[in-house]
């Protein structure tokens, strides 16, 4: 799908990864909204993009549904929706001194990563189901109408240490990468998943407690931090490649988390 | 890395998904070596994108290594390596007619798994001769081709989903290997895609079975699509060591 | 299907993983005839185990055949294969020296990939004819065995680990062929087993993996292979799959 011209939906892209797929896709031409929590961040980095902030918790069907009319309004249907938001409360399951993990652990995690991505998938898949079919040069049942890029994580795939309930939500949109695209795929709306290693973003910061450029020790090449503007081009060229679809790519310079 | 102006090898580069990308390379300034089996092919491609062609069998080494020679005495060392030849082949493993001949189950091993090999450990021991062309130290890449038979494999392609699944399984440890060199290796699992060992695989009337099967988009994969995906892992240098299925979303049953 | 009384065929019997396989299968009822290139070894165990050994080069498809008629004339037609035969090379891809002799590669894609094909062809075909053992009209069960050297990659096993990551991806179609025959296809991925192959590994790279394991933090003991080797024999539902006994061990560069 070319995304110039098309109204685009990032969430947690006020900064991070989703900020750095807004500044892609606004240089390819797309009407940019970033969904965050956190609505002034949100604000500035509009501000600084030429797009729309919208404030939304993803976990929340009404405020989805209010962020989504307001898009609409705004800068026409959206078609694209890029699930950057997350989070990640590190922490072992269960330790001699601090005996079990908090519950709350998962279920916040669960909240956000899971239950808010599954929210703006089910909403606005729902929404471009009803909206007038795209034509093109194809026959109307490979003509794409949507497109949804999940961000997944290494840590869904490897497990490593201290990260069983991160992994456990990061897994799931794994898991749910594939029965969606088959969902979806009569309405022409593709699933794709990115599981990104160690990028230099602000939520690998405070998880690492300091900068992801010195936890790269694992990472085979390049042994650096990804960029946010890295991710960016995979989920552009995810938007960009029809025949991209059901499918977890990991974007880690190789690397397998221990 | 930037593609252009770099040397790009392609094998099986003749026809189907190789044709696809020597087309893309040379649009985006790369000069582009095509191997293959069918030389006069070869340099009909190699004549339209202004490359050379070269023959080669990359079953055997010494045609390998007599093929890398030429491209790098006429063009130089090339960074940037995709291991498009393969075949196939179908016969289950044991039918009436007596168990799969060995030597045929060789063959698309051969081609297939050690060819790729073969390219891979030549180009890196060059490669690592070259200086590095960014400021990641990164000096060259490998795409080489798995497919989707390597993880869900039908009745009767025992031989050609066991090379398959070798080249998936070689992907980290030689990326692994490599990293000290800054060549990355990764690899692309097709689905469909309309090519002449595809329509060779699944016969013509296999081709609307396929397509049946594809959630979206509903018809083969274009070999210019192929391409894109592989541009795209050459251009973007933190993709290493990973297995990308590009295929809408399908998985095969047990029959084709 | 029972393993009692049932004749069990496995390549490279006279040690490690294949041996203790031998042992768990002929403790459970079970007669073996060992095939390995090494006779001597083999007979060995052979003795200690009432069993039958065989001089066999995998990769030889006239040799498997006459090794197979001679299992079937001394014990009767194999129900159960095992293809433990299996040999490991550690080079890197490339170095600025050389590049990874073509030959070490070729050679370990020939005893790993090619030898399990070509028994399991050989075994399979024989297995077609034979009568059925029970209601689930089952006739007999192939266990290859790969590695988690092939999902996790390791630094210098680029052959081993597409040999390995082949004999994966031969499992899913093969069950499939012959499934219509009763003949179940079910793969093991072993991580790190005390077994004269890993003896081959270097002391520092052990010294460095074992702390690595989750749990247990120790290498495997052949006989606990050969324990999930009787679970898929007797577990009829098990097919097309491929299972990891490795202590939870994800092995790093």
């Amino acid at each position: 799908m070319d995304v110039s011209q098309q109204s685009v939906v990032i969430t947690g892209g006020a900064s991070g990864l989703g900020a750095g797929a807004a500044r892609l896709f606004v240089d390819k031409g797309a009407r940019v909204a970033i969904f965050d929590r956190n609505l002034a961040l949100a604000q500035q980095t509009a501000d600084e993009l030429g797009c729309l902030a919208v404030a939304c918790d993803v976990a929340d069907e009404a405020s989805v549904m209010a962020a989504l009319s307001k898009v609409t309004e705004i800068n026409g249907p959206p078609r694209i929706f890029i699930n950057c938001a997350g989070i990640d409360i590190t922490g072992r399951i269960a330790t001699r001194g601090g005996g079990p993990q908090p519950l709350e652990a998962l279920s916040k995690q669960i909240a956000v990563n899971l239950t808010g991505t599954y929210n703006i998938c089910r909403l606005g898949a729902d929404l471009v189901r009803q909206l007038p079919r795209l034509a093109s040069a194809e026959p109307s049942a490979s003509t794409e109408q949507g497109v949804i890029v999940n961000v997944a994580s290494a840590a869904g795939l490897d497990g490593p240490r201290g990260q069983t309930a991160y992994a456990a939500t990061k897994a799931a949109v794994i898991g749910m990468t594939l029965p969606m695209a088959r969902d979806l795929s009569a309405y022409g709306i593709r699933v794709v998943t990115i599981a990104p290693g160690v990028f230099n973003t602000p939520l690998a910061a405070a998880v690492l407690r300091g900068d992801p450029e010195t936890a790269v020790g694992d990472v085979p090449f390049p042994k650096r931090a990804g960029r946010p503007a890295e991710f960016g081009q995979l989920a552009l060229h995810i938007c960009e490649n029809p025949m991209l679809n059901g499918e977890v790519i990991r974007l880690d310079g190789g690397l397998r988390a221990t | 890395m930037e593609i252009k102006d770099q040397i790009a090898i392609v094998t099986g580069g003749a026809s189907g998904l190789g044709a696809g990308t020597v087309r893309a390379l040379a649009a985006k300034g790369a000069k582009v070596a095509v191997l293959d089996l069918n030389e006069a092919l070869a340099k009909s491609i190699a004549d339209e994108v202004g490359g050379i062609a070269v023959r080669v069998d990359v079953a055997d080494t010494d045609s390998v290594a007599a093929a890398m020679a030429t491209v790098k005495e006429k063009l130089g060392i090339a960074r940037i390596v995709m291991n498009v030849a393969g075949i196939g082949i179908g016969r289950k493993i044991t039918s009436r007619k007596g168990p799969h001949p060995l030597a045929d189950f060789m063959r698309v091993i051969n081609v297939n798994l050690t060819g790729t090999f073969d390219i891979c450990r030549l180009a890196s021991t060059d490669i690592a001769t070259l200086e590095p062309v960014n400021a990641d130290g990164e000096r060259g890449v490998f795409v080489n081709v798995a497919s989707i038979f390597a993880f869900d494999g039908p009745v009767g392609d025992t031989a050609y989903a066991a090379a398959k699944a070798g080249v998936a399984g070689m992907t980290l440890p030689m990326a692994r290997d490599l990293a000290n060199y800054g060549i990355r290796v990764m690899t692309i699992a097709p689905g469909f895609f309309d090519t002449p060992l595809a329509r060779s695989e699944v016969g013509e009337a296999g081709v609307d079975k396929m397509v049946s099967l594809v959630p979206f988009p509903k018809r083969p994969g274009k070999p210019e699509e192929f391409a894109k995906m592989a541009c795209h892992i050459v251009e973007n240098s933190m993709l290493n060591g990973e297995v990308i299925r590009l295929d809408g979303a399908i998985r095969m049953s047990m029959m084709l | 299907m029972n393993v009692q009384g049932q004749v069990a065929l496995i390549t490279g019997g006279a040690s490690g993983l294949g041996a203790g396989a031998a042992r768990i299968l002929t403790k459970a009822g079970a007669r073996c005839a060992l095939l390995d290139r090494n006779l001597a070894l083999a007979e060995e165990l052979a003795a200690e185990l009432g069993g039958i050994a065989i001089e066999c080069d995998v990769v030889n498809g006239p040799a498997v055949e006459a090794a197979v008629d001679r299992v079937v004339e001394a014990l009767g037609t194999p129900r159960i294969l095992l293809n433990a035969a299996g040999i490991d090379v550690a080079i890197r891809t490339a170095n600025k020296k050389a590049p990874h002799p073509l030959e070490e590669f070729e050679r370990v894609i020939a005893v790993n990939l090619t030898g399990t094909f070509n028994v399991a062809r050989i075994v399979a075909h024989r297995l077609t004819s034979a009568a059925v053992l029970n209601e689930d009209g089952e006739r007999g069960v192939i266990i290859n065995i790969a590695s988690v050297v092939a999902q996790d990659g390791p630094i210098g096993q680029a052959a081993y680990a597409a040999s390995k990551a082949g004999v994966q991806g031969l499992a899913l179609p093969m069950a499939r062929d012959l499934a219509p025959f009763g003949i179940r296809v079910v793969t093991i991925a072993p991580g790190m087993f005390e077994t004269p192959l890993a003896s081959g590994i270097p002391q520092a790279w052990i010294d460095s993996i074992i702390p690595t394991v989750p749990f247990p933090k120790r290498w495997g003991n052949p006989l606990e292979f050969g324990a999930l080797v009787q679970q898929i024999c007797e577990n009829t539902m098990l097919n097309g799959e491929m299972i990891r006994i490795d202590g939870a061990v994800r092995l790093g560069a």
